[in-house]
């Protein structure tokens, strides 16, 4: 993909489809090093099919035979000397903590590392599409930190849907607002 | 034009399990993202890539062959898979625009 963020949108929509009721898209850049990781608690993957993602030939959907989220994500960190990990517990295997969780780290000064993109654009698609199954967003650079939880935007809200039109121009201002900020203006009250 | 008929040419076949499939026209690209949705069915893709998402996107896109340009050599695990999944490959020793320039001759 052109640029990471839309690899993130790809592989979280895995994690929404896995039946998900909270997803976690973490990304932390230090010296060089961007690692993504996208943590659920849906239902899992068995040892099989774990080993079977990475292959552009597994699929879950029905409509083509290839499925290509987690390959090009593998193909991305890989073209930067990073690797890409994943561990996953089944429901079956353990009823109260179970999910996937993905890491993928990549070499930003890499010449081949693929430009982070708009991730602001790609977690707004997540809430547009699945209004009613949490997200938590953490981006950590080196002199500050990006963070959004759909959960506390619930407790606050009530009733309103995270999709609707206010709720998400809200989303996207706070986002932009948050990723201008300069370091010295971060929170005085020392809050992320 | 079919994909065996390069033979001829000097292309050399890595995977070709239906060399009867007609050509019709070119696309080139190396970011497979941007080439899954852009290659159109019975193109020949010429890229330089080659792991093993270049043979899922060659048959979700459904082209006629990849020619691999440069000379770059598919590794021989992938060059298996292509086979299983009836992925045409070939590979051409010039550069990607002689490749394509080349092409636009004998497709002309």
């Amino acid at each position: 993909m052109k640029e990471l963020s839309l690899n993130i949108l790809d592989v979280a929509e895995n994690s929404v489809k896995a039946g998900a009721s909270l997803t976690q898209i973490l990304l932390t850049e230090r010296d060089d090093v961007l690692t993504l990781e996208i943590v659920d608690d849906g239902c899992g993957m068995d040892e099989d099919i774990v080993r079977s993602v990475t292959d552009p030939f597994y699929t879950t959907r029905t409509t083509r035979k290839v499925g290509m989220g987690i390959p090009l994500l593998k193909l991305a960190c890989e073209q930067t000397d990073g690797s890409l990990t994943i561990e996953s517990v089944t429901q079956e295997a353990n009823p109260v903590e179970h999910g996937t969780h993905v890491t993928a780290t990549f070499h930003t000064d890499h010449i081949d590392f693929t430009p982070l993109g708009d991730v602001s654009s790609s977690i707004l698609t997540l809430i547009q599409g699945h209004p009613d199954t949490d997200f938590l967003f953490r981006h950590q650079m080196e002199d500050r930190v990006v963070e959004l939880d759909t959960r506390e935007l619930r407790e606050v809200l009530e009733d309103v849907p995270l999709n609707s039109y206010d709720v998400m121009e809200w989303i996207r201002g706070n986002l932009q607002e948050q990723y201008e900020m300069l370091p010295e203006d971060s929170n005085p009250s020392g809050e992320d | 034009m079919k994909v065996s008929d390069l033979l001829a040419h000097g292309f050399e076949a890595v995977s070709l399990p239906d060399g009867e499939r007609e050509i019709d026209g070119v696309y080139i690209g190396d970011l497979l993202s941007w080439v899954m949705g852009r290659a159109q069915m019975d193109n020949a893709w010429i890229t330089i890539m080659t792991n093993v998402n270049v043979i899922a996107v060659a048959s979700l896109a459904d082209t006629s062959c990849v020619i691999l340009a440069e000379g770059v050599e598919m590794p021989a695990d992938l060059v298996e898979t292509a086979q299983q999944k009836e992925v045409n490959i070939l590979v051409s020793s010039q550069p990607i625009y002689e490749t394509a320039v080349q092409l636009a001759g004998l497709l002309s």
